[in-house]
């Protein structure tokens, strides 16, 4: 209170507080502009004036009371200019990949979803249940039916393959000469279009020309004749089936398919397991020389623990990319998929939906596919996690 | 001289059989070698335990050369058993594309023939070839129009999507931003999620902005791959720091620095990358079967058509069945064999890039 009686008399006009307070705001607003056009300049005027010795300085002490407005502000937009950098990337994958994600988990429980005007009838599970229990009304073998495929496929091929690969694989991993040669040739069959080797594959196994007065048999059935046994229909309608109540099990199909998994599957296995024996340290197989190890010893001891993370990896990806299965079985058995869709897949099921614009079923069988493989994955990591030997 | 040719096929028929005989036999025995040698080291060292060493059969002295010579008939053995087995896993890898070529030089008769042969018999029909390139489907979409498409695309879509690669990796290897590790997290969970759930998306957007039946259809929605950029930015990473600063004084910019330094010492990723993402749009089937009609869609879309001998100039004569009739299966080979041939080709002169990168990244683009 003294105080302000002190300063009072100093002041040579005190106005009133209403008076005092529009005053007041005036220069605050003044000031204001004033600041920032401070800053405008600073910051435009940095560019020109940038003195190199206090540029230097800067950097050395990074930030301190030196720095002007203008400059801190640059610095603070060039630390994040990083974003400018991932803008396109982080754009299109939000229009392409996260908006579609989100979307289809929306959309999948939108009942009588359309796509075009965006209407749909309550929400819920429906599309969910009438996927499973095939009451979808799209014809052709059922989603289950499908399901049973994906599965039969996967289960089988995968560690066929792998099991396979490995064998290969220690075999290279064994020889010096020609090692480059044969890695090259067994590559090869990675590099190829799934639907063009499906139709060779299909040209191996087909009878053809039976309707033509040529009785012809195809190039398998000429091996199982060579052994004496009788030729089995592979491709067409007639191959033989095995009747599970609403499954069906064409089992001949089913050899065609698993021969071309293992087969396609094979070059990708052979290179990842190859080169990662091809990384193992080479003391360890000194120090099981040094004592006496035997050869099946030194494989199984170190060379298969070594490769474990690769082969549990190889596992998964196999897996998930069996799961996935649609243009191989397209090439062999054509856009029906055998007959009727009897040898469908679930991810060419959900093409189906698409074909026949039912959406909603399309992102449910969708979302149940990702689930399945999020399941089996699981399952897989459990189990291989006891086995493997990380380094 | 028929009779001799069906024989050789027969014989043919025969080494395949036992091709797969020999690698079944083989693995049969890897295995039951495995399990004796299994069995007789828990004997051993089941003995071990008893103490029931019997040290008799060691004592009659220890002949070097005798050693020497039986480890040396075990290492002959051993290697001529293994070249047995790759060769014919080597031959049953490359049985596929041999059958392929030769079927494309058939002749519709020969092909069709109850024991299939393994050479053009009756000479090579060169003419398939030409036949395959002059047809068009009902939208006069020739060959050489989908060849256009591919290679526009995928020449659009590589250069592209390698710059967006190099530039997102760089940010995310060297530079310092609010949220980068949160947004490389998200990138990297999407890759958990199967593709199918984001097309169907990805379709109706499409849908929406009438982008069917054009070129950015085909390059806009699979310009980012998280693959791509993962393997980028480890190898960013593995460049060391000092490299960095020794441009900063030098007065290199981050983009400077990213183009002078960066790119030339990851090369081979970037070239491994541009490749498999070439290949990638070469082998695209079910994303332009879906938003494109026939005369836009892509080389394996044609691949699964139809070929038949209905244009000029025609294959067989008026009479034969196969004169405007069904649709052939040797045209259809022609048909692979022309698709196959430029990845062969691409895999013969890059194969250390295409296996680098394959093995680094396991996506097939």
């Amino acid at each position: 209170m003294a105080n302000k009686k002190d300063v009072g008399p100093s002041t040579p006009k005190r106005h009133n507080r209403f008076v005092r307070y529009w005053i007041n705001l005036g220069a605050r607003i003044k000031g204001w502009f004033v600041d920032k056009w401070t800053a405008i300049k600073d910051f435009f005027g940095g560019f020109r004036n940038r003195n190199p010795k206090q540029v230097e300085a800067d950097l050395v002490l990074n930030d301190g009371p030196q720095l002007t407005r203008g400059e801190k502000f640059r610095r603070g937009m060039k630390a994040q200019s990083g974003w400018l950098f991932v803008a396109p990337a982080l754009i299109l994958m939000l229009v392409f990949t996260f908006w579609p994600i989100l979307a289809a988990f929306i959309n999948a429980f939108k009942q009588n979803y359309n796509s075009l005007s965006g209407t749909y009838e309550g929400i819920g599970f429906e599309n969910f249940v009438r996927v499973i229990r095939g009451d979808t009304g799209t014809g052709g073998a059922s989603f289950n039916q499908c399901l049973v495929n994906t599965l039969l496929f996967t289960i089988i091929s995968v560690p066929l393959s792998t099991l396979l690969a490995l064998i290969i694989s220690v075999a290279l991993n064994s020889i010096k000469a020609l090692q480059k040669a044969y890695q090259t040739i067994l590559f090869l069959p990675y590099l190829t279009n799934s639907l063009a080797m499906g139709a060779v594959f299909a040209t191996f196994f087909t009878i053809i020309g039976t309707e033509k007065n040529i009785e012809t048999v195809g190039l398998v059935n000429n091996v199982l004749q060579g052994l004496g046994l009788a030729p089995v229909e592979w491709i067409k309608a007639s191959s033989p089936v095995w009747n599970l109540g609403a499954i069906k099990i064409p089992w001949a199909k089913y050899i065609v398919v698993i021969v071309y998994e293992v087969w396609s599957g094979l070059p990708f296995k052979i290179l990842i397991l190859f080169s990662a024996m091809q990384s193992i340290n080479k003391q360890y197989y000194d120090a099981a020389k040094v004592d006496g190890a035997s050869r099946n010893t030194i494989l199984w001891r170190i060379t298969a623990p070594m490769v474990s993370p690769q082969i549990s990896y190889l596992l998964v990806t196999g897996i998930m990319g069996g799961m996935k299965q649609y243009t191989a079985i397209v090439g062999i058995f054509g856009e029906q998929m055998g007959t009727n869709y009897d040898m469908g897949t679930v991810v060419g099921y959900i093409y189906r939906y698409v074909d026949n614009g039912q959406y909603g079923y399309a992102f449910a069988g969708s979302i149940l596919l990702f689930l399945i493989i999020m399941v089996i994955t699981w399952i897989n990591n459990k189990v291989t996690k006891k086995h493997t030997t990380y380094r | 001289m028929q009779e001799l040719l069906l024989l050789s096929s027969k014989a043919v028929g025969w080494l395949v059989a036992l091709l797969i005989i020999v690698i079944l036999v083989e693995v049969g025995l890897i295995v039951w070698l495995i399990l004796r040698r299994r069995a007789q080291r828990n004997a051993k060292s089941a003995a071990s335990v008893i103490g029931k060493w019997d040290l008799s059969a060691g004592d009659e002295g220890f002949d070097v050369e005798k050693v020497q010579r039986r480890e040396r008939t075990k290492t002959v053995i051993k290697d001529i058993f293994v070249y047995v087995f790759l060769t014919a896993c080597a031959v049953l890898a490359f049985l596929p594309f041999y059958w392929m070529i030769m079927s494309s030089f058939k002749n519709e008769d020969e092909y069709r023939q109850s024991v299939p042969t393994f050479w053009p018999t009756q000479g090579f029909m060169w003419r398939n070839y030409s036949s395959v390139l002059a047809q068009a489907d009902s939208n006069g979409a020739s060959f050489w129009q989908i060849l256009i498409n591919t290679l526009v695309v995928g020449i659009l879509s590589t250069s592209i999507g390698v710059i967006i690669t190099v530039v997102t990796a760089y940010a995310l290897a060297r530079m310092d931003f609010k949220g980068k590790n949160a947004l490389f997290a998200i990138m990297l969970a999407t890759m958990m999620i199967p593709g199918e759930l984001y097309t169907i998306s990805n379709y109706l957007t499409v849908l929406k902005l009438n982008w069917e039946n054009t070129f950015t259809v085909m390059i806009i929605p699979f310009l980012v791959s998280v693959y791509y950029i993962y393997l980028l930015r480890n190898n960013f990473m593995q460049i060391p720091n000092s490299l960095y600063q020794a441009a900063k004084v030098d007065g290199l910019s981050d983009f400077g620095y990213l183009i002078k330094v960066m790119v030339p010492l990851t090369a081979p990723t970037l070239i491994s990358i541009t490749l498999l993402k070439f290949i990638g749009t070469w082998n695209s089937y079910i994303w332009p079967r879906l938003v494109n009609t026939t005369n836009w869609q892509m080389i394996t879309n044609w691949v699964t058509r139809g070929f038949s001998d209905k244009v000029e100039p025609y294959l067989y004569p008026a009479g034969s069945q196969w004169y405007k009739g069904e649709s052939l299966n040797t045209l259809k080979m022609a048909a692979v064999c022309m698709v196959s041939m430029p990845l062969f080709v691409l895999f013969i002169f890059c194969r250390k890039y295409i296996m680098r990168g394959v093995s680094k990244s396991g996506t097939k683009g």
